[in-house]
């Protein structure tokens, strides 16, 4: 059993790890690099200035992870005479260019005759760049600084400015990298971060991870007492703060922290994408897991009467509609019921904003549910057990409740993760329609806006969730039904 | 013995015919004409045969004859044609710039059904083939079981938006999306039917006897899938629709220049306040087709299953 789940593993690791390659190689070769631009407003301003439009589209490119970017200045620092070098048209500059040609980089000169080289990645230093960057790991040795020379280089534990023990590290990116707080789950990380690129055009410069983890909206100031002893009112998250580079720590940061680590996120009054996903979707699957298992239940229990004819009117019903045409018509008769069609009309504080996207998500997966949970039953009931049990005179409820619906839930309950998982992403279009500000709508979102790193990440987040959440529920069944066993069956599902 | 038979008077001698000796005593019986009498007992697929025949009919000729394109727009500037309401004179009444909705629903029901009908065909002609030999060859079995281990794995929007965020948007582009790996869910589904019958007594024997597999699959196999094989059909065209309309919505669907219902839904829920019937009326016809598709296609497959014939 063990080494078929980790056979299970390193099997769901490599086929995520070949989705994202095959969607990286995808989105760098055959989007035009064009494109990448299309609605960017800092070209405009730059119209008429061909030299800063090269280095600012190459820089952006290069952030990207397109292609390598070298201007002169970059070679000359390889070359003994500096300054000589940077001359336009320099002897030393133009062995370094004949060197650099030899490797595949295409030089173009800047107007001022300086020289500036370019060369784009070949797809598999797409992928391995990709991979190569993807898990950090924060250490001592992480901060490079020339101007604070005796910065110490150690992990100790002490406690926070909570006066709780935190492991905290000097010299780290991260100042605390495990620390525990009040919010859930209560214990948190900062030592192994997953670096997925950074975002742009939208949310330009972000990390991609931090624009769907971290909170949105307000800022939530709150009241705290700094490691100085000084007090006042801020939205930073004291415990992600970053080291912040001696130049540019002012006084402020001086008075308010005794180390370096002066850059910090802030605290947000919504909740992040992620979380307003999971609420949202977390609500209508419990609603929708409420509807259909006791419907699909009855419709077996009366099978072929009314109720099951009904049941099957409406599962065709479900399934025959576009679910587009199905969230609009139920939008708009909530709307006439006084709750509101859009999210942020009342926002996340008010529970009418739920009410409409959580009964839509739920219906929208009862039909699915409902005709397999009638499946499985109709299945059972047919079997010898079930036979036997009503020869030994046991009533129909009993049957059903006691015998049938044990044998029967087994299939519903190895969904049962996966439906968890996932409602990070099925809310695509309820997202969409209610304008909620989750994970959903990020993706149609990201693709309009051709932010290429967005994409990477949700492909890799949606991914990675739903192979390890069909994990999870194949798991889950042989603790329900010990007959089952996975590893006889030779891994295939 | 010939004395025998003359002595008894009871029995007489019939000729023989040699013709009517080779007819086989059993009613007549002939597969599709069985499945057209179950199919037109039912009324209500009738009617729905009725109105997806009538939609079909329409977005095909309609377009045709009203040679409406959405980029022609000569009433741009006349504002006493927008926003007209829907009478006698226009049917549909007219959009933010004067355009006949009613044309234009047909152009883009014609392109949805279009986008629908290509994905549905795609995915079923290519989903049988592979799947019919998948079901039959072990070394097939353990390459493809991998490959759909993956794909199967990966939600079917992120791998269709991803797809036409790559190739571009368009009507080609969207069928190709939409049909890239849906075939792979066909197959795996005919592969588990395939090995059910596979190894049945009478495809052993007609092993035996040297059938090629080719043969195998196409005259024993086959036949016996017909059924599944339209459930299948009748449920990817009405669910292709739907993404269609729903990929469009996004915006991520088909590109400007392309008229369709979902394009026509996205751009017209802007008006859903002001102007209803541009948003109702694209909304209630890809209603009305998946629907009705959908009834005559669950019919057509109940009515193809030889099993209920002889009820």
């Amino acid at each position: 059993m063990k080494q078929y789940i980790l056979g299970r593993v390193i099997r769901s690791v490599l086929s995520v790890m070949a989705v994202v390659s095959i969607v990286i190689l995808m989105v760098y070769l055959m989007i035009p690099q064009s494109k990448v631009f299309k609605n960017d407003s800092i070209l405009i301003k730059l119209a008429g200035k061909p030299d800063e439009i090269a280095v600012y589209k190459n820089t952006k490119l290069e952030d990207l992870g397109y292609l390598d970017f070298v201007q002169q200045q970059d070679l000359c620092r390889l070359s003994e005479d500096y300054d000589r070098c940077m001359e336009a048209g320099s002897a030393a500059s133009q062995e370094l260019k004949a060197e650099y040609e030899k490797k595949g980089y295409v030089f173009e000169e800047f107007t001022n005759g300086l020289l500036y080289a370019t060369r784009s990645y070949l797809p598999h230093e797409l992928v391995l760049n990709f991979f190569a960057n993807f898990i950090q790991i924060d250490s001592p040795n992480q901060v490079i600084d020339d101007d604070n020379p005796d910065l110490e280089r150690k992990i100790y534990i002490e406690k926070d400015y909570n006066g709780v023990p935190a492991i905290q590290c000097s010299g780290c990116n991260y100042q605390y990298l495990v620390y525990f707080d009040s919010s859930f789950p209560f214990i948190h990380q900062n030592w192994i971060t997953l670096n997925f690129g950074i975002s742009y055009p939208t949310y330009s410069g972000l990390d991609t991870w931090d624009v769907i983890s971290s909170g949105q909206g307000e800022l939530d100031t709150r009241e705290v007492v700094y490691e100085t002893g000084q007090t006042g009112t801020t939205a930073m998250n004291l415990h992600a703060c970053q080291y912040k580079p001696s130049a540019t720590i002012d006084h402020l940061d001086q008075n308010k922290f005794n180390s370096n680590y002066a850059n910090c996120a802030n605290n947000y009054k919504s909740p992040s994408m992620i979380n307003m996903s999971y609420i949202i979707g977390g609500l209508g699957l419990l609603l929708a897991y409420l509807i259909s298992i006791p419907a699909g239940i009855y419709m077996a229990r009366k099978k072929d009467q009314w109720p099951d004819k009904l049941g099957t009117v409406y599962i065709n019903f479900m399934i025959a509609v576009p679910s587009l045409a199905f969230i609009f018509f139920a939008r708009q008769i909530g709307y006439a019921l006084g709750l509101p069609d859009k999210f942020p009309q009342y926002g996340f504080t008010d529970l009418r904003s739920y009410v409409m996207p959580v009964i839509v998500l739920a219906l929208l997966s009862t039909a699915s549910l409902m005709i397999w949970t009638r499946r499985y039953m109709v299945d059972q009931s047919n079997s010898d057990y079930v036979k036997f049990a009503k020869a030994k005179g046991l009533s129909q409820k009993e049957i059903f409740n006691r015998h049938i619906l044990r044998n029967a839930i087994i299939p519903i309950v190895q969904g049962i993760p996966s439906s968890i998982i996932l409602c990070i992403s099925g809310s695509v279009i309820t997202e969409s329609v209610f304008s909620i500000p989750g994970m959903g709508k990020m993706l149609p979102d990201a693709i309009k806006a051709n932010n290429i790193s967005m994409v990477i990440t949700l492909t890799f987040i949606f991914t990675a969730l739903s192979v390890f959440a069909l994990l999870i529920g194949d798991l889950l069944i042989t603790k329900i039904d010990p007959r089952i066993k996975l590893s006889s069956k030779g891994g295939s599902r | 013995m010939e004395e025998k038979k003359k002595m008894d008077p009871r029995f007489q001698f019939v000729t023989l015919h040699q013709e009517e000796s080779e007819h086989i005593a059993a009613p007549q019986y002939s597969y599709w004409k069985s499945v057209f009498r179950r199919f037109f007992s039912s009324k209500p697929a009738i009617l729905m045969l009725i109105i997806s025949g009538l939609i079909v009919v329409l977005s095909i000729l309609q377009p045709m004859i009203s040679g409406y394109d959405p980029l022609n727009v000569p009433t741009i500037n006349d504002f006493s044609t927008h926003f007209l309401r829907p009478s006698a004179a226009h049917w549909f009444g007219t959009d933010n710039i004067g355009r006949e909705l009613f044309d234009a629903v047909w152009l883009g029901t014609r392109n949805s059904l279009l986008i629908s009908f290509a994905a549905a065909m795609i995915t079923t002609v290519l989903g049988v083939i592979v799947g019919a030999f998948w079901g039959y060859s072990r070394k097939m079995d353990t390459v493809m079981l991998e490959v759909y281990n993956i794909v199967a794995n990966i939600p079917f929007v992120l791998i269709v938006m991803v797809l036409v965020y790559v190739l571009g948007s368009g009507i080609p582009q969207l069928i190709f999306a939409l049909s890239c790996t849906s075939w792979l869910g066909t197959a795996y589904f005919i592969r588990v039917q395939v090995m059910i019958i596979r190894d049945r007594e009478y495809n052993l024997a007609s092993r035996c006897l040297g059938t090629p597999t080719s043969k195998i699959i196409l005259h024993n196999v086959l036949p016996y899938l017909i059924s599944v094989i339209v459930t299948m059909i009748s449920r990817d065209v009405p669910s292709f629709i739907s993404y269609e309309v729903f990929l469009s919505y996004l915006g991520v669907g088909v590109g400007q220049t392309d008229q369709t219902l979902g394009k026509m839904i996205q751009e017209y829920s802007q008006y859903m306040q002001s102007a209803g019937y541009l948003f109702w009326i694209p909304v209630a016809i890809s209603a009305l087709i998946s629907v009705s598709l959908y009834i005559v296609g669950q019919t057509m497959a109940d009515a193809s299953d030889p099993k209920t014939h002889m009820q």
